[in-house]
């Protein structure tokens, strides 16, 4: 019963007119959520943490290098699941949530290239070093925008989806190269710090709290966005039709 | 207030390019969303040859 029940609504989300109304309401919550947690995560990490007694002040880069890293990294996972869904199911609003993610994964990736290159200036003596993390890192940024023109380059959107979804699947090798290049290759950019599932984290436990926090954060502006961006494209596409001229009306 | 920090300029561009970002993917939609709104607004007022 309850199965059926979720089938039924997770169906129904492929009617535009009920995806525009749910990602109408989700998303100022999402933002506001994450207006909560970034105030919080930037207050511990500008105000609470002590210096590092290696990198002194500069480790506080970690608090928007890390979760911009993992962010650029789910994304793109993120975006994969919903390429898969739309090329097998064909649903018009999941391509459009696959292609709504490129924009924001490639500003998450920006954020990490520009934020580490600040950060190893000043500790490894160098703003860039083609080092295995690093030039996938660079790589995937180009996937992201491989992506974003390749969709925009088909007059016909829904085209220009599908062949951007492929994409979005060739490109999803990218990630385990990142993620292990630390333990493939000798690199300059050090081995993980933080490990989730296996082994001991190497960070103190008092630098954890902001990291926590921003990770949250930067996970709802990424849903947040997302359905923004996602609003936005359908109602772009679908803008002869009823459903956005009665919605239109209501609000003029 | 503003705490005072060794390797300030490099933690505070950080912090400020995450900013500049995050705000950016927040107004981009809003302003999409308004011109997008505008355009079907205009084309409306076109076909009924009403601006009401």
């Amino acid at each position: 019963m309850i199965w059926k029940t979720i089938k039924v609504n997770f169906h129904r989300l492929g009617s535009p007119p009920t995806f525009y109304r749910l990602a109408e309401v989700l998303a100022p919550w999402l933002w506001g959520g994450f207006a909560v947690c970034a105030a919080i995560g930037l207050y511990q990490a500008l105000y609470v943490v002590p210096p590092d007694y290696q990198q002194s002040d500069s480790f506080r880069i970690l608090y928007i290098h890390v979760p911009s890293a993992w962010q650029a990294m789910a994304g793109y996972v993120v975006m994969t699941i919903l390429a898969v869904i739309a090329l097998v199911w064909r649903i018009r609003t999941v391509e459009i949530m696959a292609m709504a993610g490129a924009p924001i994964g490639a500003a998450f990736t920006f954020i990490c290239l520009a934020t580490g290159s600040l950060w190893g200036r000043p500790m490894w003596g160098t703003w860039w070093a083609w080092d295995a993390r690093l030039t996938s890192m660079l790589v995937l940024l180009f996937i992201y925008l491989g992506i974003m023109g390749l969709y925009a380059a088909f007059e016909d959107r829904r085209k220009g989806a599908r062949v951007a979804c492929i994409l979005i699947l060739v490109g999803i090798v990218n990630i385990p190269i990142i993620h292990f290049s630390v333990e493939w290759w000798t690199t300059l950019h050090q081995g993980a710090t933080i490990r989730l599932f296996s082994g001991e984290s190497t960070l103190h436990e008092s630098m954890m709290p902001p990291l926590v926090w921003m990770t949250i954060a930067v996970k709802l502006m990424f849903g947040a966005a997302l359905l923004d961006r996602a609003r936005n494209d359908l109602l772009d596409q679908d803008r002869r039709k009823g459903w956005v001229q009665s919605r239109l009306g209501e609000t003029a | 207030m503003i705490p005072d920090f060794e390797y300030a300029f490099y933690v505070w561009t950080s912090y400020g390019i995450f900013a500049a970002v995050i705000a950016w993917q927040f107004i981009q939609p809003q302003l999409r969303k308004r011109r997008i709104e505008a355009e079907v607004r205009e084309e409306r007022a076109l076909q009924t040859g009403s601006y009401e």
